[in-house]
């Protein structure tokens, strides 16, 4: 998904990036609904096809943690202390509120490609 | 680790809240290790790991702001408008009268021209820097402080909308016209109690215009000026240029010149004292080129003065509405 984006002019690729930007949000909540930490996730949503920038997500991380939208748990067990996020209560529904939006949006795009009245 | 590590992860945690320094201290360095290792497993040499993990996490003032959610602009969107306009406003209103109350001071003080001068861009300069800088601090401290994200503390209406093009081009038309007309006049009653010009000797007191243009000529011109004023006013409470105002415009502006120029030609405009406190300037020559000098310029001006005034009278809309 991302070499796409280095193949494309800059326009193209502001564009796509604008209309990912919400989507890093839903792909976390979604992701950590196994508990995982920051470079963990970083890779697991890279492979998704989601290139998302270190620095941009472990400030998100803390973010969504102060929004209550993930809970942390220091994982002291291995010989390298990590911190573990996970999907709260409130993050879940908030993810499931995103993804009916985000299908209600698609089902709109859809629509107005084929012509239909929705 | 390495000493770049730490100081990577020291400088983005300097400025953080004191509650979470140590947690995300902690995480970072975490972070950084697990992203390294990788790097390491799939045959980077460790030293280049380090520097490009790093680089990549970017300049850490701008982590350490995202971090802490605080803004990386001085100004940001929401109030920056209204930022410029009280900016524009204050230094419109402020600077002016600051300059001109120093020269002012200067001048009654009996200072030279150049002194007067000098003085009334000093204050005009430090007037606006202080107007600039103040006025930024206290915006810059809204955004700070976060008040900003209560939305903009001027709510943009439609009493803010500006006048229509041809109303506001006629305002600064009259708002020049009237700030030259007053630099003019205050330029014609300075030059006849100050010196504006200096030999070897010194200060000329001799005034610049013949003393004898007193009897009519001058308060004639006076009165002009301020007759001009007032047409400047009429045309602009008028809104627009019709052919009246531009006949009288012309009326007006050959009323001023052609008496001009023919002092100018007959060498009665000049103070001949004046002239006599310089060498190069005295000489019949020169005193007779620089009358023909004068009386064209002030021909050439008046001219088109006038024919400005029918131009504009022929493209205003008013006009073409009533066609």
């Amino acid at each position: 998904m991302h070499n796409i984006v280095s193949v494309v002019d800059e326009t193209t690729a502001q564009h796509l990036q604008e209309l990912r930007r919400g989507t890093v949000v839903l792909a976390c909540l979604v992701t950590l609904e196994r508990p995982g930490y920051g470079y963990a996730l970083l890779e697991t949503l890279a492979d998704a096809g989601f290139a998302v920038d270190a620095n941009t997500l472990y400030p998100l991380l803390r973010r969504l943690e102060r929004q209550g939208l993930l809970v942390s748990e220091w994982n002291t067990d291995d010989a390298r202390p990590r911190k573990f996020y996970r999907t709260s209560p409130a993050g879940r529904d908030l993810a499931g509120l995103l993804r009916r939006d985000w299908d209600a949006l698609h089902t709109a795009i859809t629509d107005l490609t084929e012509g239909e009245p929705s | 680790m390495t000493s770049l590590t730490d100081r990577y992860v020291a400088a983005t945690v300097r400025s953080l809240p004191e509650t979470q320094r140590a947690d995300v201290e902690r995480e970072l360095r975490a972070s950084i290790e697990d992203d390294v290792d990788a790097r390491r497993e799939s045959g980077a040499d460790p030293e280049t790991a380090e520097r490009e993990v790093l680089i990549g996490l970017g300049d850490p003032a701008a982590l350490a702001a995202r971090f802490s959610e605080r803004p990386l602009y001085l100004i940001g969107p929401t109030n920056f408008l209204f930022y410029r306009r009280s900016l524009i406003t204050l230094l419109a209103i402020i600077v002016p009268i600051a300059a001109l109350g120093s020269g002012l001071v200067h001048a009654l003080t009996g200072e030279g021209i150049g002194s007067v001068v000098a003085a009334a861009v000093v204050t005009a300069l430090s007037a606006a820097m202080h107007i600039g800088f103040w006025v930024t601090l206290v915006f810059a401290i809204l955004d700070w402080t976060g008040a900003s994200k209560n939305g903009p503390l001027v709510r943009w209406n439609l009493d803010m909308l500006p006048d229509a093009p041809e109303k506001r081009a006629l305002r600064s038309d009259a708002v020049t016209s009237i700030v030259w007309l007053g630099i003019l006049l205050a330029f014609l009653v300075y030059a006849q109690f100050f010196p504006i010009a200096w030999n070897v000797d010194g200060p000329v007191r001799e005034p610049l215009l013949a003393p004898a243009l007193w009897g009519f000529w001058l308060p004639y011109l006076l009165v002009l000026i301020v007759a001009e004023v007032v047409f400047v006013l009429v045309t602009y409470r008028r809104g627009a240029w019709s052919r009246l105002l531009a006949v009288v415009n012309a009326v007006l502006a050959a009323a001023a010149v052609v008496p001009i120029a023919a002092l100018a030609l007959a060498g009665d405009l000049v103070n001949p004292d004046f002239l006599a406190a310089f060498d190069w300037a005295d000489a019949e020559n020169t005193r007779s080129v620089a009358g023909i000098i004068t009386a064209v310029v002030a021909l050439g001006i008046g001219a088109w003065d006038a024919i400005d005034g029918f131009v504009r009278a022929a493209r205003s809309p008013r006009r073409r509405r009533a066609a």
